[in-house]
């Protein structure tokens, strides 16, 4: 009984990751498709409805067939050209003027230093 | 004179709680100034993203802005769902210019943990 109890919490928590991340990325998509911030709102509060329908659904398989199904709507909409915050691999400005690694100084004396 | 004396004895100025005033009153130091024309944004101090973090929390519609606190959990004090955690993680990130990835993002569901991430990224700004 316990043993099921345990199994049937863990695949409940399971499922919740998922949603959560499903949810997490399709904000973003949401964000990213939106050409204007007053766009976004609407887009996403219709989004949020979409999640909040199937809120009190029970049955585990049911759950697990919806996941499936957002995550392949999710995978068809995506966008192409996902907005990515600068600094990020892929972003505008990836590597670009990173900080020295500690230990390591800019020396503006252009070599001069050793033959003085 | 006698007089003079005495009052300068009792007198205080109190020249302590008008310097920590004026440090107050600027929350921007030079050397945090400094560094904005740089490719990296100086390492934010804790009381900039305590109040920061604590700003974007408070201004979300199902929060009440008076129980929010450092130490405050979403989902347990505020009484906002995990769908709620996700939106308040994804403004905590763009307030921070952050790119959280999914796995870790989906674990912050406290304000202190929130803060302590922010806190400790290196790229947050």
């Amino acid at each position: 009984m316990s043993v099921s109890t345990a199994a049937y919490l863990a695949r409940r928590a399971a499922q919740k990751e998922r949603v959560q991340i499903l949810y997490r990325r399709a904000l973003r998509d949401t964000l990213t498709w939106a050409v204007h911030r007053h766009l976004f709102y609407q887009d996403a509060s219709n989004l949020r409805e979409k999640f909040d329908a199937n809120k009190h659904v029970e049955d585990l398989d049911a759950i697990d067939r919806m996941i499936a199904e957002g995550e392949a709507q999710y995978n068809k909409w995506r966008h192409p050209d996902p907005y990515i915050v600068p600094w990020a691999p892929g972003g505008s400005k990836f590597t670009r003027n990173p900080t020295p690694p500690s230990g390591i100084e800019i020396v503006y004396n252009y070599g001069r230093e050793d033959n003085d | 004179m006698a007089l003079r004396a005495v009052l300068l004895r009792q007198l205080r100025v109190p020249v302590q709680t008008l310097a920590l005033a004026g440090c107050k009153s600027q929350p921007w130091s030079f050397s945090s100034c400094i560094r904005l024309m740089s490719s990296h944004d100086d390492h934010l101090s804790k009381e900039q993203v305590i109040g920061r973090v604590l700003d974007v929390v408070k201004s979300f519609p199902k929060v009440d802005p008076s129980r929010v606190t450092p130490d405050v959990h979403f989902q347990k004090d505020l009484g906002l769902d995990s769908l709620d955690n996700v939106e308040i993680i994804m403004a905590i990130e763009e307030e921070f210019k952050l790119e959280i990835p999914d796995k870790e993002a989906v674990k912050i569901d406290s304000c202190n943990l929130a803060i302590e991430y922010v806190y400790n990224h290196p790229m947050a700004a």
